[in-house]
Formats: C-alpha cells, sequence, structure tokens
C-alpha cells in the first residue's frame, strides 16, 4: 500500500504546509513523478486537508439527556397538545411550542419538567392553585393553562405562548436608557401585584420568567411560569443542589433570604418583592446585588450565609466601582446611566 | 497506593500483562463519572470529554511524580480507549433502540459546527476508525488521544513519545484521511 510508506508522510506534510493550490500541484508533481497512483492518493488527502475544516479539531462531548422527548419526536402528542418546535431550554425543563387541537385551536407553550419530580404530586399542587391561577387576569402575565403528566410519567405545563426575550437581554440589546428600563419595569411590578392579590406567590422571578414581547411594536413584559415553582416545589437542599445544579445557579442570585432557608416556611409575597429588587439591581447596573461569579465560587453552605447575610453594595457604588465593568457583557455602556 | 497507581507502576517495570488490567479499571471509573456529571447537569448541556479524562486520572492515580509521562501516557491511552468505548456503546444503544430521554445518552455534538444535520455519525466514524488502526495503528493510537481523550497536541506527543511535528503532521494526515472515508466512500 503506497500511502503506507513514510515518504508519503513526509510529502502530505510539505504538501499542506504549501500556501496556494498551484503550488502544491507542482510540488506533487516532482515529489511523486514516478508514482502517479501515490500522487492521485496524497493529492486527495491534501484536498481532504483543507475541506476537513475543524473536523475532529474539538474533543467528543458527552450530552446530557433530553428531559422529555428528542427532537425526532416532534410531532408527537402530548394529551391534546402537538409538539412543533423546542423554543427553551432550562434547568428545570424544556419549553416547546405546541398546537393545542382540542377543544380550540391554539398554539401554546408547553413545558415539561425534567425527570426526577414525583408527577402525581406536582400536578396534586398545580391543582391545589389551579383555581386562584385562573383567577388571574392580566396583560402582563402569560395565562397558565393546563398540567398534566407525559406519558413517561414527567409533568407539564401549558401555557400562554409568549413570543418575547428576556427582559435583561431585550434592554441590553436596545440600549434602553435606564430611563426605559424603569418603563419597563413598572408593569413587571403591576403584574406580580396583581397576582398577589390573587394570593399567588411567583418564587420565581427572575429574567427569563420576565419576557418581552413586542404589541404593536411596543414592548410589553409578560411574566410567565407562575404556579410553575411553588407546583414543582424548588427547595433549596442539597439534594436539589445536587442533582438539579444548573436550576440552582441560576437562579440562586434572585433567591430571597428566607428562601435560602433549607426549610423555607417562611416565603411569602415578600420573597417576589426581593427578586423583584434584584432585577430591577440587574436592569440598572447589569450585573446582580450578589454575583454570579461571587456565588459559583461559594460552597453550598457558604451560599446560603451570603444570600442571608451578605449586604450588596449598592448600585450606585456597584456601577462607579472601577471593576464593575469586568462582569460581563451585561453590564455595557448601555446599561449605566446616560445622564 | 490505587489499583491504577500499582498497575501503572508494574507497566514501567515491564509488567506487559499489567496493561491489561488497566482499561477495565478505568473504563468503571469514566462510566460511573460521567453518568454521575451528566446528571448534574442541566439538560441538553455538554461536557467535554477531555475534563471527565483528567478527573479521573486525578481520582486513579496519585502518583507523587506527576510529570511522569511515561505513566501519564499508558493512562490517558487507557482511558482514550475506554471513551471510545463509552461513546460508541452508547452510540450503538441509541441507534438500535431509537429510544430518546435515558439517563446517560451520550452522543457526537455537531462537531463542524455546521449545519445540525452534518452532525458526525459517531459509529460510522468508529468504523472508519478501526480501517486506521488496521494501516496506521501510530495515527489510530493519536487521534484517540486527541479525540476521545482530549489531549493536547503538545501531550499527545509526549504521551507516544514522539516529536511534536511528527505529531502535528501525523494529526493532519489522520485527519485528513477519516474525513475521506467518511465523505466519499
Amino acid at each position: 500500500m503506497p500511502l503506507d510508506t513514510p515518504t508519503a508522510e513526509t510529502i502530505f506534510g510539505q504538501a499542506i504546509a504549501l500556501d496556494s493550490p498551484a503550488e502544491r500541484s507542482r510540488f506533487l508533481d516532482r515529489a511523486c513523478a514516478a508514482d502517479p497512483e501515490l500522487r492521485r492518493q496524497i493529492e486527495q488527502l491534501v484536498a481532504d486537508h483543507f475541506k476537513a475544516g475543524d473536523f475532529l479539531e474539538r474533543p467528543a462531548i458527552l450530552r446530557t439527556a433530553d428531559p422529555s422527548v428528542d427532537s425526532e419526536t416532534l410531532g408527537t402528542l402530548i394529551g391534546p397538545y402537538k409538539l412543533l418546535q423546542q423554543i427553551g431550554e432550562g434547568g428545570m425543563g424544556t419549553v416547546f411550542m405546541a398546537e393545542q387541537t382540542h377543544p380550540v385551536q391554539r398554539r401554546v407553550a408547553l413545558k415539561v419538567i425534567k425527570a426526577g419530580m414525583d408527577s402525581k404530586q406536582v400536578i396534586a399542587r398545580f391543582e391545589a392553585e389551579r383555581q386562584a391561577l385562573a383567577m388571574m387576569d392580566h396583560v402582563n402575565i402569560a395565562r397558565v393553562l393546563d398540567a398534566g403528566a407525559t406519558e413517561s410519567g414527567r409533568p407539564y405545563f401549558v401555557m400562554e405562548l409568549v413570543h418575547g426575550i428576556p427582559i435583561t437581554k431585550y434592554c441590553d440589546d436596545n440600549h434602553l436608557t435606564p430611563h426605559e428600563r424603569l418603563e419597563l419595569f413598572v408593569p413587571v411590578c403591576h403584574a406580580i401585584q396583581h397576582a398577589h392579590q390573587k394570593g399567588i406567590i411567583h418564587r420565581d422571578i427572575k429574567p427569563s420568567n420576565v419576557m418581552i414581547t413586542l404589541y404593536d411594536g411596543k414592548p410589553v413584559p409578560k411574566v410567565i411560569d407562575f404556579g410553575v415553582a411553588k407546583a414543582t416545589e424548588q427547595k433549596l437542599t442539597d439534594r436539589t443542589l445536587f442533582t438539579q445544579y444548573g436550576t440552582m445557579v441560576g437562579t440562586l442570585e434572585y433567591m430571597s433570604p428566607e428562601q435560602a432557608e433549607i426549610s423555607a416556611l417562611g416565603v411569602d409575597t415578600r420573597s417576589d418583592i426581593y427578586s423583584l429588587g434584584v432585577l430591577l439591581y440587574e436592569l440598572l447596573t447589569g450585573t446582580t446585588p450578589l454575583t454570579r461569579e461571587r456565588l459559583r465560587e461559594a460552597a453550598f453552605g457558604e451560599i446560603l450565609h451570603i444570600i442571608k447575610e451578605e449586604e450588596p453594595q449598592k448600585p450606585s457604588t456597584r456601577l462607579s466601582d472601577s471593576g464593575a465593568a469586568r462582569h460581563g457583557s451585561r453590564s455595557l455602556p448601555s446599561a449605566r446611566p446616560s445622564r | 497506593m490505587s489499583d491504577v497507581t500499582r498497575i501503572l507502576s508494574a507497566i514501567e517495570q515491564g509488567d506487559r500483562s499489567a496493561a491489561e488490567q488497566l482499561l477495565p479499571l478505568i473504563y468503571a471509573e469514566l462510566r460511573a463519572l460521567a453518568a454521575q456529571r451528566l446528571a448534574q447537569e442541566a439538560p441538553g448541556q455538554t461536557l467535554q470529554a477531555t475534563a471527565l479524562v483528567h478527573e479521573a486520572h486525578l481520582r486513579l492515580v496519585h502518583e507523587p511524580n506527576a510529570a511522569n509521562w511515561d505513566s501519564r501516557g499508558h493512562f490517558f491511552a487507557a482511558a482514550a480507549e475506554a471513551m471510545r468505548r463509552i461513546l460508541v456503546d452508547n452510540a450503538r444503544r441509541k441507534a438500535s433502540t431509537k429510544r430518546g430521554g435515558q439517563f446517560d445518552r451520550i452522543e457526537l455534538p455537531d462537531l463542524a459546527q455546521r449545519a445540525e444535520d452534518d452532525r458526525i455519525d459517531l459509529l460510522a466514524l468508529d468504523d472508519a476508525f478501526e480501517k486506521l488502526q488496521a494501516i496506521h495503528p501510530d495515527k489510530a493510537r493519536l487521534v484517540k488521544l486527541r479525540f476521545f481523550a482530549g489531549l493536547t497536541l503538545e501531550e499527545t506527543a509526549d504521551a507516544l513519545g514522539i516529536s511534536r511535528t511528527t505529531a502535528q503532521r501525523n494529526w493532519a494526515f489522520a485527519r485528513a484521511w477519516l474525513y475521506g472515508q467518511l465523505h466519499e466512500a
């Protein structure tokens, strides 16, 4: 086998070091003058070398399992809902755009919760709150329509479909001034107050649950996932930190001190207010009061301590702190007061 | 001294049979580690094979003299083979069951970051790899270390005891060869 000879590799190595195809061709003419078959093989290899791009250049990756369905099972029915497209993915589950066929035809968002939760309990807790959830009627709240369990036993929630992006991203992408950010934030507060008056606590307010969607070209915030946190009873325990590490680090920054108690008995409407405060802080400074990096570095016990005890910098201090600019791309100049 | 450390030192003292004991130990550790780490991640997240292999090394090999590349080379060669088996087994299982959502489903990413449908078929890649192994065993070892264990080119050269230039050239050669097998069959 001609390609086996060391010369083949040497010729190949020299050929790919040459810059232009013409040079390479001339070089191969000379190097393989006596052996047209060798020339053909090496030429092919050289061509493949340049076509290969970053083929195999990044090491193999192991991917975590999809919580619910494979992308190839799009189109399947979950209850009366036909999965159309995956639109989001988080620590807790996967969100799909789905088509409801019965009793009315409409598009909805369907969130399938990750494996490992007792769906009977989740659905029972959802049912308990269902009446209250149905009483909510606010333009800035995405309606929660239904809940159930998939064939494989995973709980799912059906919500009003919101085409939007997280509020923080929207503000940064559009370089909103602090004043414009506040104007977007006010209706979010109204939405939460509305829910509180109906006796519903959100428990998981964070940018990805406050989406901005455009109505007639005007940005309108929509709070999503009402009822989900309660039903799935996200408690901060060693277990959840361990099994749902992704979720916990994603949410910890918005967690109120009373939620950071292991027992989490003291959660009331004030927890949502606290999380709103964190969101506002982030909208104005580009970082959460307790930064992601800070919490990520800390051990579990330390995290609880930080959330409960640590006094964060005031937003104005955070902004004037020369270190502020280091905290990620979110603290864009656009996030700074322009006046 | 851990089992793995003991086997590694046996290999260094010339005990050929010791190498065979290495693979099952490392395979078991990597599998468990992969399952455990994947369970902690959010769905759809990815884990680098590199990270797992290095973590397994830290856990299994307690050698004071970590700069000893001879024994590290043996370790990573076995780890790369173990990782290849884990990935291929899972791809095979997935292909045969077409079942999604299993706990430790492991697959290849969209390696070339082109369109989604341009993903590499790991089983086809492995067939090509077996051919490479038959014709160019030295280059197959290199591919294993680079791709399945995620070693850098420098680390690979050290582990195989070859010069960086040779490693670089053989890597380019093997990559082009495998690419040709997969795309021009």
